[in-house]
């Protein structure tokens, strides 16, 4: 292997390096401008947040040249104990003491650990080694094309046929949702695009999105009554769906009956009363749940983000204020430094320099500076996707999904959340949001997934 | 297995679509939509007002007739006020429980964390004994404001006052917020403008909690306070303190002018207040009392009530005549008592006889010249020709005119004309209409009775006429504005229409008036002074439920002093009094010598005038 270590550099997907190291550099300046404080001006004073992510960064690039050393088949080779090593960690969390309501952190001397944030490297790993392993059955295993509708009845069967899939997924994410930490929770269910370009789950996509509009239709009305038209009779909004979804259910049957040849309609009937009763399940569910399950300030900020209540002052504080601090930048931003509301001394907009470091980028570099940043990561996953599939491997693939997944849902819900399209979820912007362990985890998962990358031509040696 | 492949289209799609939708929302939220930049505004920008203090206003010697006195509010940040012993508290605030929690739920419900008023205006001497308590009660802090002081206590209907303004004025003139403090009378009102000056306004952001964090725009949109300018006016607070003395314990008013500019040196209006009333937290209640008494105290008589002239209209008549050729300085008319009553007197050989007279006979007829001319044949038409002549001559001299006063509101005097006789007369069954009215039907007008109706200030400004010898500066107030002149307005002459060698013979009879056996106004004279006058009793009827009551005259007078080269015109007008010569007389004089030798050397003279109470209770007046 003479001249391995020029041979790295050589085949590092630059174009990403560079985009991150960008990302990384304005995320500092960001955190700068956001805690900005005369008695600390000083960049590299580790009192201060942008102090801190800078000495941060160092780790990570640090941990970033260990990897880029290693072996790929290294990396592939211990990916369960990567990932078993994180289930401990995620398991030790949860006996100590808890900060804020959750038991999310390790102190040590002052510096805090989220394991959750390394949990997403393991589980990464673990679920691109085996579906590299078990490739092969995939085809087996995947449920019939075609079968339109009635793939819903393949849901049980096919958790049962990947229990192995379902627990390397489901086992992380039962601990963290005993931390409580809903939003990594949330983090884990970006592993379902991965799985749906591996083939699983044929309709999942289609099935989700059906899914969200039906939850966002059921939590809308379910807390209103109606009258039924023409008659006296008083409705709650749930009974209304139903309702719909019975007169939907008799037209599609209709239609079926007189359009589709007699040979196909028996699977057809199967499909359309299947999804009802699924429907009318899942229309129940969402409301008991959102009812049982979902924690007051969790309905609210569900209720906020569907504007079913309005509270600038009180409940939606947060996303007003964030909202006002974005929309006040216009189009060329009030400039560096100078945010009158996403600004942490001002104490406006909560959470400044983590989960809500958008608004002080948007405010002070307005809509231009907004739209830059979105197309870096829009850049960036797009990459991430060619990335994968220009892989011989399998592992390699699957774990740029899973990379390419977890960034594209952090991005999505912090940033939608900024801008008032997804209710609050704490969870931080990579690169961008103050946070050791978040700039360590992201950075890792990125650099795990540049020496892969680095090695898809050895790979076809 | 090309299913499976293009999946990665659609994951692709999926990275691509959610950004392009952030994009379009970002740019709908920061460069469409100014919904978030107002919302913005309103959470981080914040200003403070500054307030100059008001414009001083001087009398013509410099002394202080409004200046401004420190006062305290004390306000409350009601988050930050919590386990206070109210009970101790309202006591050291001077106020009720009640009071105090009602204040206190109004400023909650207002915001926990921006201060609202609890007590205002608190004169310095009592916050002397809260300040030093203060710091018990945290929450509670105290904001130094102005108030207006009137610190000779007189002049309360030419100064005027203030008070907060109304949602009527905040929506005319911006300017103005809620609980400013604004002109509301006189000459308050009047220079609003140049006696508030100009609010200053300093923006700064605030961080989530109120607290200011830093200058806006670094101070880009931030203006200094502009101080109110200082006003001199006429006024002379002496004889303004002097006057008012008189008039203590009589209706009526006394307006006294600088005939050589129209210079306003007192305007009274009796009854009086003391301006001091209607400043401070008391301001509500002695407003309302002030505002309850039958007498009609807040009534600004000298602008805000016509009477009529009665007398002291004749000298006009007499001018009038001589100048359309009608009748010479030396008219005689006999003392016809078919025409109208008289007193006992040698008949008038002139027009100075006839002044100092005052015979009514003689007036008419010689007002008759003035109005049944021949032009005509119809007496009636001829009437109508006459007395439209006659009312351009009367209005020449002020009278029902605009005089230019700067003083809010007033109202003007009534010169009855052809058309007024023709169409308003204001009764309901009008005796006259077109055509069917000539001298004889109106002739009480000759003589200052019946429908001539004029305002005090107008009866200051015929005194001053005289003095002038037929021309007037529009009576004011004003005299000087810190940085500027009088306007323009007051230093134009204004000419009767009659020429000055006719005022001689009628100034003449003005003297005798006062010094002259047999004059009406004897009581007038001063020793030192060639005082001339006129006096007028001037009938007062009153409907009382129907039926017309003869009521005591109102006394009237009108002179200038001296005779040569005068330096004060005055009118002197006592309501229900009786004879001109009286009572309006003997005040005028002693004003004159006041004014003009500064002392008054006839002490009984005075005595008799303060001694005097001629307010008339209101059984008296059904009685009679």
């Amino acid at each position: 292997m003479r001249g391995k270590q020029s041979n790295i550099f050589a085949s590092l997907d630059w174009g990403v390096l560079t985009v991150y190291f960008l990302l990384v550099f304005l995320g500092i300046s960001n955190i700068y401008a956001a805690v900005y404080d005369p008695d600390h001006a000083g960049l590299f004073d580790l009192e201060t947040e942008h102090g801190k992510q800078i000495m941060w960064f160092g780790v990570s690039l640090f941990l970033g040249l260990i990897i880029l050393f290693l072996e790929g088949n290294f990396i592939r080779k211990y990916a369960y104990w990567i990932y078993g090593g994180t289930i401990f960690l995620l398991i030790a969390v949860l006996f100590t003491s808890p900060i804020n309501g959750a038991r999310s952190w390790f102190g040590f001397g002052g510096v805090g650990i989220q394991p959750s944030e390394f949990a997403k490297v393991g589980v990464a790993l673990a679920l691109a080694r085996f579906i590299d392993q078990n490739g092969g059955q995939k085809e087996r295993n995947r449920v019939r094309k075609n079968a339109g509708l009635a793939t819903l009845w393949g849901v049980i069967p096919f958790i049962s046929k990947n229990k192995s899939t379902a627990f390397i997924l489901a086992l992380p994410c039962v601990l963290v949702l005993l931390q409580p930490d809903a939003g990594t929770f949330i983090v884990f269910t970006s592993f379902l695009l991965v799985l749906y370009r591996e083939g699983y789950a044929g309709n999942i996509l289609l099935f989700l999105v059906i899914g969200v509009i039906i939850a966002i239709i059921t939590l809308l009305v379910a807390d209103n009554s109606f009258l039924l038209p023409f008659t006296k009779i008083k409705l709650t909004g749930k009974t209304g769906i139903i309702i719909t979804l019975v007169v939907l259910t008799g037209v599609f049957a209709l239609l079926i009956n007189s359009f589709v040849m007699k040979r196909n309609r028996k699977s057809l009937y199967h499909s359309l009363f299947g999804s009802f009763i699924v429907a009318v399940l899942f229309v129940n569910f969402v409301e008991l749940g959102y009812s049982n399950v979902l924690q007051t300030h969790q309905k609210e900020r569900i209720d906020l983000v569907l504007g079913k209540i309005e509270d600038p002052n009180g409940k939606g504080y947060n996303i007003n204020r964030a909202k006002a601090a974005i929309g006040s930048g216009g189009f060329a931003g009030k400039g560096f430094k100078s945010a009158a509301l996403a600004n942490a001394s001002q104490r406006h907009v909560p959470m400044q320099s983590t989960d809500f470091i958008f608004c002080t980028w948007s405010e002070e570099r307005g809509f231009l500076g907004s739209a830059f940043l979105i197309i870096l990561y829009t850049f960036l996953l797009v990459k991430i996707v060619i990335i994968g599939e220009r892989q011989r491997s399998i592992f390699t693939r699957v774990y740029a999904y899973c990379v390419g997944s977890i960034f594209f849902y952090h991005f999505m819900i912090n940033v939608g959340m900024a801008i008032g399209l997804a209710p609050v979820i704490g969870i931080p912007l990579p690169f961008f949001s103050y946070g050791g362990s978040s700039i360590m985890a992201f950075s890792l998962l990125l650099f795990i997934l540049l020496k892969l990358d680095s090695e898809r031509k050895i790979v076809l040696q | 297995m090309r299913n499976i492949d293009n999946r990665k289209y659609v994951i692709a799609l999926i990275f691509v679509l959610i950004p392009i939708v952030f994009i379009i929302r970002l740019f709908y939220m920061q460069v469409v939509d100014d919904k978030w930049k107002e919302r913005a505004a309103q959470i981080s920008e914040n200003k403070i007002l500054t307030y100059p203090a008001r414009g001083i206003v001087y009398d013509r010697n410099g002394e202080k007739l409004i200046g401004n006195e420190v006062y305290y509010d004390i306000r409350v940040v009601p988050r930050q006020a919590k386990e206070i012993d109210s009970v101790s508290f309202v006591k050291l605030l001077g106020i009720s429980m009640e009071e105090y929690m009602e204040k206190m739920n109004k400023a909650r419900d207002y915001s926990m964390r921006k201060p609202s008023d609890v007590v205002r205006q608190i004169p310095p001497n009592e916050f002397a004994q809260i300040a030093p308590e203060l710091y018990k009660y945290p929450g509670f802090f105290e904001v130094a404001r102005t108030q207006r002081v009137y610190p000779k206590m007189i002049a309360a209907h030419v100064l005027g006052y203030m008070n907060e303004v109304s949602p009527a004025d905040i929506e005319k003139d911006p300017y103005y917020h809620s609980g400013d403090y604004i002109g509301r009378n006189g000459i308050e009102r009047m220079y609003e403008r140049q006696l508030r000056g100009q609010r200053g306004v300093k923006y700064y952001l605030q961080d989530a909690i109120g607290m200011a964090t830093g200058s806006y725009e670094d101070g880009a949109y931030d203006t200094l306070a502009v101080q109110g300018k200082n006003i001199t006016l006429s006024i002379d607070s002496d004889l303004q303190a002097y006057g008012e003395k008189l008039m203590e314990n009589k209706l009526g008013s006394i307006v006294a002018i600088k005939p050589s500019t129209g210079e306003i040196l007192c305007m009274i209006s009796a009854p009086n207040y003391n301006p001091n009333l209607l400043v401070g937290r008391h301001m509500g209640k002695h407003y309302g009392e002030l505002q309850e008494d039958t007498l009609i105290p807040l009534q600004n008589r000298p602008l805000n009530s016509a009477y009529p002239p009665g007398s002291i209209f004749k000298p006009v008549m007499a001018l009038i005549a001589m100048q359309e050729g009608v009748v010479t300085a030396k008219a005689s008319f006999p003392c016809n008592r078919s025409l109208a009553g008289c007193h006992n007197h040698p008949t008038a050989q002139n027009i100075s006889d006839g002044v100092k007279m005052s015979c009514n006979p003689y007036f008419i007829s010689l007002t008759r010249r003035i109005i049944q001319q021949g032009k005509e044949k119809s007496i009636f038409k001829d009437a109508a020709i006459g007395l439209d002549i006659w009312a351009e001559y009367v209005r020449s001299f002020g009278i029902g005119t605009d005089l230019h006063t700067d003083y809010p509101g007033g109202v003007k005097g009534n010169v009855p004309d052809r058309q007024y006789y023709d169409e308003e007369f204001p009764n309901r069954s009008n005796p006259y209409g077109k055509h069917r009215w000539a001298f004889s039907t109106i002739q009480s007008i000759s003589i200052g009775q019946g429908e001539v109706l004029i305002t005090p200030m107008e009866m200051a400004n015929l005194a001053a006429i005289m003095a002038n010898r037929g021309h007037f500066y529009y009576p004011h107030f004003v005299k000087s504005i810190e940085g500027g002149n009088v306007p323009e307005i007051y230093l134009k002459k204004n000419k009767t229409m009659v020429d000055p060698e006719y005022f001689e013979p009628v100034i003449d009879g003005m003297w005798r008036v006062v010094h002259e056996p047999g004059g009406t106004a004897r009581r007038a004279r001063i020793d030192s002074i060639a005082v001339c006058g006129k006096t007028g009793t001037v009938e007062n009827f009153k409907r009382i439920s129907g039926k017309v009551y003869q009521l005591t005259d109102h006394s009237n007078f009108m002179a200038f002093a001296p005779m040569e080269n005068p330096q004060i015109a005055i009118s002197v007008f006592v309501e229900n009094s009786g004879f001109g010569g009286t009572w309006s007389a003997p005040i005028a004089s002693l004003m004159i010598e006041k004014y003009i030798t500064g002392t008054v050397k006839d002490s009984l003279k005075e005595q008799r005038i303060l001694d005097a109470n001629l307010i008339p209770d209101a059984d008296d007046i059904i009685r009679e």
